[in-house]
């Protein structure tokens, strides 16, 4: 590989904010962004973004075409150009592309397109809601939104797919295939994607038992939301003097063929992963300054997540400060690792980890890094961001501060 | 039907696809010419026209409407027939 | 580190006119058509009954409890496994975790959420399962395929439409060349789906009988299903261990139109690009095409503006290359479609024959270019190219070379 790839911007939509700084304090402050899901009629919580307009972030074009998840896509990209500094004017002479990572993407769209087939037959189905019923429906809106004329990638490989993306873009920036990318993920809160979570008695009924690593906790609430990276290479950057905030330095893969069945096996695939980005990333466990968690609530996710850190890195956990920030903003699936990300960038910039939201008691026995509900104030440079899918596909990525 | 209540409708339905303010579309709006409406869009208003006056255009008959006015007179004819 | 050449090792195909490879390639060859009146749903509300439905064989076999997966994910399996054999590959000399998985779809389980829409409109949610959760997701596909293979290395999917065939490979490609992975099966699949069925025929895009790609007459695409696998290699590794090689992947572009999500740019801009990009990577001159494998889905559009497109790149050489479209045949087996189609470039690569576009009664004035009408035809194949473009603007051009060593 020639370079790295370098951060030059950052957005973000989510339940708490639609900036990663106040996204940051936000968290710092602990705040809790579910609450009852008014989108459709469900008696759980989630982390739905409030009175999200996309007029806010897209002006006043026609927004007909893009369903919700395009709109939060669009919106999230928006924040990301704008943050990086690549105008329209730019966008015209140069290919900028965009590589997301969903799970559920346009299911909503898919289904009342469907369900009017069912209902009245398949000559009233709506012709502008057929375009979005293809899974890579919102990265193409928001190409077409942007004039974003280069790669154009969309990743459907479980909830660590916005991890995965930027892991992917990293990979076509340093390789040379690409000069600029907007990477990253983005999901939309709906009954489609609820039920089968509920069906599956994967759901807690309450913030409380949502928890990453309490004792209490049951399960997940579910979330939505967006974020991207801006991803360079750096002579780019440097020529056309953007801001370098951060640079992503390696990320790794596993898949636990057991597909989260098996406590042991799903450990030693996310030590996997995490080792694979160590050696990727070219560091070694000391130089790991503080960990993002994917952790989401999950009785056994959580606990093989945490042995796995432990795994991974021995007696220097107890003093390394992690966070987690489900419990927060919910389990945002494909958009959790991009999240997770921009977050942990600004994490890196205001030298503070936030505590993790509701955290009271850690499960007996359970072998944690430092983890609570305080915040640590320390000095960090380099961070590690865990996204784990609930069947298979594990992903970590290893980024730092510029 | 009063012809001004289908044609309120078909700007509704305009309005909703294009994304164009009602008040602002003239009564014998051209689609294409005045509106700049794409195949796709044209299409969803067809669609929209058929749900709401339960009604079947045929394909032949949709390469004709080319004006506001030209829907209104085939809901009409439709609904005069039936 | 040094950049591997990637081979292609194996071909295992799942489609309406034949499974494996030699048997599916002569199909092709004899211009065998894969359309029929559709019966996996019920067609009398439409407008047309015709599908590329794959009828005479079933995956199942080929999965162990296939009751517990969705028909694309069976159809993944199927041609993964059809591949790795046609490859001969010695799994149990594989390092599994390095055995990688990238697969492209469009649709993903669509008949898990028609089925979950059933219930909801027969307000009959109490039936329902947590399929929309444990089938639906279309990650299940390449992860059903690895649990199935315990493949443990690098497991991805791509649901880049009917360029995510492509897509898949590109990403394959990478990976080997990068030493990701030591092996990797790569290529796509789509199963049958209402809901794609119901877009095309409200947008009258569907041909009532016959696709015919480039013809005067033709009335548009045809919805299908179908799966494609190859086996790919670094090149050291499939020499270590005397594997027939059927063809080098040599490059690709990929570009997005950012115009319209179902229309393609008015002057053809992104489709100029990809393969002006693929053409840059892979060190090749349009001269040296022998073969253009096109998206040719048979909508008038569509297959004017690729004609255009073709003679923007290829200039005085775009009369003389052949072009043909197998979606003549298959009809558009979507996110399967460009992985089927470059399994087509190697064989034609390695063959030197040519598959027809079939049904070219009567050339459309506007499309005046060779496109290998209604027979087979035997020509040195150097190099090949396969053209796809997908709903979203995205478009995908890959170079498959002749492997002479």
């Amino acid at each position: 590989m020639s370079q790295r790839a370098c951060i030059t911007g950052k957005g973000v939509i989510s339940s708490l904010a639609d900036h990663p700084n106040k996204l940051h304090h936000a968290l710092c402050r602990g705040q809790c962004g579910l609450n009852p899901i008014q989108l459709f009629e469900t008696e759980y919580i989630g982390g739905e973004v409030p009175q999200f307009d996309a007029r806010v972030y897209l002006g006043e074009g026609n927004l007909r075409p893009l369903d919700r998840i395009a709109q939060l896509t669009a919106s999230a990209a928006q924040l990301a150009l704008a943050d990086s500094v690549w105008t329209e004017d730019m966008r015209s002479e140069q290919d900028v592309g965009i590589v997301l990572g969903t799970v559920f993407s346009s299911v909503h769209t898919i289904g009342a397109f469907d369900q009017i087939a069912v209902r009245r037959g398949p000559r009233f189905v709506k012709p502008l809601d057929f375009a979005n019923t293809v899974i890579n429906a919102p990265t193409g809106q928001t190409a077409i939104w942007h004039n974003l004329r280069g790669i154009n990638s969309t990743l459907a490989t479980g909830a660590g797919s916005g991890l995965l993306a930027i892991g992917y873009a990293s990979d076509l920036i340093c390789s040379g295939r690409a000069a600029a990318l907007l990477a990253g993920g983005a999901e939309e809160l709906s009954f489609e994607m609820l039920f089968g979570f509920d069906r599956a008695n994967m759901l807690s009924d309450s913030a409380e038992s949502a928890v990453p690593f309490d004792e209490r906790r049951t399960g997940l609430a579910l979330g939505e939301g967006a974020a991207f990276l801006m991803l360079e290479a750096v002579d780019q950057a440097q020529a056309r003097g953007a801001s370098i905030l951060g640079i992503i330095r390696g990320y790794g893969t596993a898949f636990d063929p057991i597909r989260g069945q098996d406590a042991d096996k799903l450990q030693t695939a996310m030590a996997a992963a995490i080792r694979a980005a160590l050696a990727h990333a070219e560091m070694s466990i000391e130089d790991i300054h503080c960990i993002s968690a994917s952790a989401y609530g999950s009785p056994m996710g959580d606990r093989c997540e945490a042995n796995a850190i432990n795994d991974v890195f021995g007696d220097q956990t107890a003093s390394l400060p992690i966070t987690a920030i489900k419990s927060a903003l919910g389990e945002t699936l494909g958009a959790s690792g991009a999240i997770q990300t921009v977050a942990l960038l600004e994490h890196l910039h205001q030298g503070v980890l936030p505590g993790i939201c509701g955290f009271k008691t850690p499960e007996m026995g359970l072998r944690l890094p430092t983890s609570s509900n305080k915040n640590c104030t320390t000095n960090m440079k380099n961070g590690l961001v865990l996204s784990f899918g609930h069947d298979g596909n594990l992903c970590a990525l290893v980024l730092s501060k510029a | 039907m009063d012809t001004e209540v289908i044609r309120s409708k078909i700007k509704e339905f305009i309005s909703n696809a294009a994304n164009i303010d009602s008040a602002k579309i003239a009564d014998n709006a051209s689609y294409v010419n005045d509106l700049g409406l794409d195949s796709l869009t044209m299409l969803e208003i067809s669609v929209d026209l058929e749900s709401e006056f339960d009604m079947e255009v045929p394909e032949e008959e949709l390469a004709n409407l080319k004006t506001i006015q030209d829907s209104v007179n085939l809901v009409q004819k439709y609904l005069a027939a039936n | 580190m040094d950049i591997q050449r990637v081979v292609v090792t194996g071909i295992g195909v799942f489609t309406s006119i034949g499974t494996g490879c030699s048997d599916f390639w002569q199909a092709l060859l004899n211009g065998q058509n894969g359309i029929s009146p559709v019966e996996s749903f019920d067609t009398s509300k439409y407008n047309v009954h015709v599908g590329g439905e794959i009828k005479t064989v079933s995956p199942e076999p080929y999965v162990t409890e296939p009751q517990k997966i969705g028909r694309t994910s069976q159809l993944g399996i199927a041609a993964a496994k059809l591949a790795l054999r046609d490859a001969a590959v010695d799994l149990a000399s594989l390092d599994l975790t390095r055995a990688a998985i990238s697969m492209g779809t469009t649709s993903g389980e669509p008949t898990q959420i028609e089925e979950f829409d059933d219930y909801f409109v027969g307000d009959d949610l109490e039936s329902a399962g947590a399929e929309m959760l444990n089938l639906y997701p279309c990650h299940h596909i390449s992860a059903h395929m690895a649990s199935e293979l315990a493949f443990m290395g690098r497991n991805t999917m791509i649901p880049a439409a009917c360029a995510a065939g492509t897509y898949a490979i590109a990403h394959a490609f990478d990976m080997l060349r990068l030493g990701q992975a030591d092996l990797a099966l790569a290529g796509g699949a789509d199963s049958f789906s209402r809901i794609t069925y119901s877009g095309f025929a409200q947008l009258k895009a569907i041909a009532p009988e016959r696709c015919q790609p480039f013809d005067a007459n033709r009335k548009g695409m045809i919805p299908a299903e179908g799966a494609g696998v190859l086996v790919l290699e670094p090149l050291e590794r499939a020499r270590r261990r005397n594997a027939r090689i059927y063809a080098e992947i040599a490059g690709y572009g990929l570009s997005c139109d950012a115009y319209h999500m179902t229309g393609g740019h008015p002057e053809e801009a992104g489709s100029v690009s990809a393969m002006e990009k693929a053409l840059l990577e892979s060190g090749v001159r349009v001269e040296d095409i022998h073969y253009i494998s096109a998206h040719g889905t048979g909508t008038p559009t569509n297959d004017m503006h690729e004609t255009l497109a073709v003679k923007k790149v290829f200039g005085d050489c775009a009369l003389k290359v052949p072009i043909s479209s197998i979606k003549s045949m298959l009809g558009h087996t979507m996110g399967a479609a460009s992985a089927i189609e470059t399994a087509v470039c190697a064989l034609a690569t390695h063959t030197d024959c040519i598959p027809p576009t079939i049904n070219l009664d009567d050339p459309d004035p506007e499309c005046d270019l060779d496109y290998v009408p209604n027979q087979v035809r035997e020509h040195r194949v150097g190099v090949a190219m396969n053209n796809a473009y997908a709903f979203g603007g995205v478009n995908a051009s890959l170079i498959v070379k002749k492997f002479e060593g």
